[in-house]
């Protein structure tokens, strides 16, 4: 017998809107839990941010993720970066981090900002992949955008998502707007996400429950266990 | 070059390479009895827009430049409504389902079209798109780059749902993006403060935000 999650205990609506769904159906998508944006030493920490609320969900996502490799959910991680040549880095992209003093590119305390290959980037050890599993390289903070994430999850015939990362108003926000504009179902779970800005982080979950849930379902990653019928 | 003062800093444009793009000011969404409104929705937090967008497109289209609306809808057949998104809806107020102004949200009724005091006029295009982001599925990329556009002025409705998509996927592919605090609207005003907010922070995560007399101010300069 194939698990099954669902109904899962969510708001505003018990998800998913049908009803269940076979774990194969379903991919757990961890979101840019990077070094430079949630490690000690990274970008982040470095410009004086407090990395405590970007690492909150790690402990819940890490807990998830075992329970998903134990279901053998597909799980993809996703990561922010680009090319050392920058050839696919948008100049206001570029002309903006360069305003608020992190330019992608240039020097951080991690190695370059934000370029593939640096220690920045890697994903940090609490909820690094393991063998086996997608890792998707954005250039952007939606992960559909000039990725083969749609590509990828339509060959495994993935049609429900259940979303962790960082940031919760940024990257995953975008993600889970563009899977729900491609009829993916969607869950993003408050306990394995945050923000710079708590307000924001809590904004951002609002958002997704208003009007009957716009773009699908919040709940936690205790619900979702909760909701895996193994029998 | 044009200069608007805005946050979290000046946005400079070339009206040339830039578009102002109206999103999805359709009946079912503003009008007194349209679909939004039957779903307890309090329009007139729309209906503010309308006065200021008005404005600005007509200086827009004096100017001769490019202006681009949208419109969320769907194929009467449902074929290009995903399953997730039709039953959602809580049942009889469905895409589809026969609405106060037509079917709701299908394409070619009158409550899927722009409100008469926006309307489109003579050569001006208008995406028909199937979700809340306007470059999913549309032909929105080739238009503005069929007309070497670079910058966009974003103006329409709601400010959290559809108008947040659109410049989010805007902005991932390199788009300049001015958000026009009072050309967009949301039903929830906690949301339209939190997204414009969301916009402009942490340098311009998003794009900048601008009142539109600014912008009609700064064609008025240049000219």
């Amino acid at each position: 017998m194939t698990a099954t999650i669902g109904p899962v205990k969510a708001n505003p609506y018990l998800w998913p809107y049908d009803g269940s769904v076979p774990v194969t159906r379903t991919a757990l998508i961890c979101i840019d839990w990077q070094t430079d944006f949630c490690g000690p030493g990274g970008y982040v920490d470095a410009m004086g941010y407090d990395i405590a609320l970007t690492r909150a969900g790690l402990p819940a996502t890490a807990r998830l993720l075992a329970h998903a490799r134990e279901l053998g959910m597909l799980v993809i991680h996703t990561r922010e970066g680009h090319d050392p040549d920058l050839s696919d880095l948008p100049a206001n992209k570029r002309w903006r981090s360069a305003q608020i003093g992190a330019e992608i590119g240039g020097p951080g305390p991690c190695g370059r900002i934000l370029i593939k290959g640096e220690p920045g980037w890697e994903i940090v050890p609490e909820v690094a992949p393991v063998a086996g599993e997608v890792v998707v390289d954005k250039p952007g903070k939606g992960a559909f955008y000039a990725t083969n994430l749609d590509l990828v999850l339509r060959t495994h015939g993935i049609t429900h998502l259940i979303l962790t990362g960082i940031t919760t108003d940024v990257c995953v926000h975008t993600t889970m707007r563009e899977a729900n504009d491609r009829g993916y179902e969607c869950l993003i779970l408050s306990d394995c996400t945050g923000a710079t800005d708590p307000s924001n982080h809590t904004a951002a979950l609002h958002m997704v429950t208003m009007q009957g849930g716009v773009f699908g379902c919040v709940a936690t990653s205790d619900d979702v266990i909760a909701a895996t019928d193994l029998s | 070059m044009p200069t608007v003062d805005a946050l979290p800093n000046s946005f400079s444009f070339d009206p040339d390479s830039t578009a102002l793009v109206v999103i999805d000011m359709q009946r079912d969404f503003l009008e007194p009895g349209g679909f939004g409104e039957s779903l307890g929705n309090d329009v007139s937090q729309l209906r503010r827009t309308i006065e200021p967008l008005a404005a600005l497109m007509a200086h827009w289209r004096a100017a001769g430049l490019t202006l681009i609306h949208t419109r969320e809808g769907h194929l009467p057949d449902l074929s290009d409504c995903p399953p997730a998104k039709l039953l959602r809806g809580a049942p009889s107020k469905r895409i589809g389902d026969p609405g106060p102004k037509g079917r709701i949200l299908i394409r070619g009724e009158y409550g899927h079209d722009i409100i008469d005091e926006l309307q489109p006029i003579e050569g001006e295009a208008v995406v028909d798109k199937p979700g809340k982001g306007a470059f999913y599925a549309t032909e929105l990329q080739e238009l503005l780059d069929k007309d070497g556009i670079k910058s966009l002025l974003v103006a329409g409705v709601t400010t959290e749902v559809c108008v947040h998509t659109t410049v989010r996927e805007a902005n991932d592919r390199g788009y300049e993006c001015l958000v026009l605090a009072d050309c967009v609207g949301s039903y929830f005003p906690e949301f339209q403060r939190v997204g414009l907010q969301m916009i402009a922070a942490q340098g311009g995560i998003f794009g900048w935000v601008a009142e539109s007399p600014e912008v009609i101010a700064a064609l008025q300069e240049k000219s």
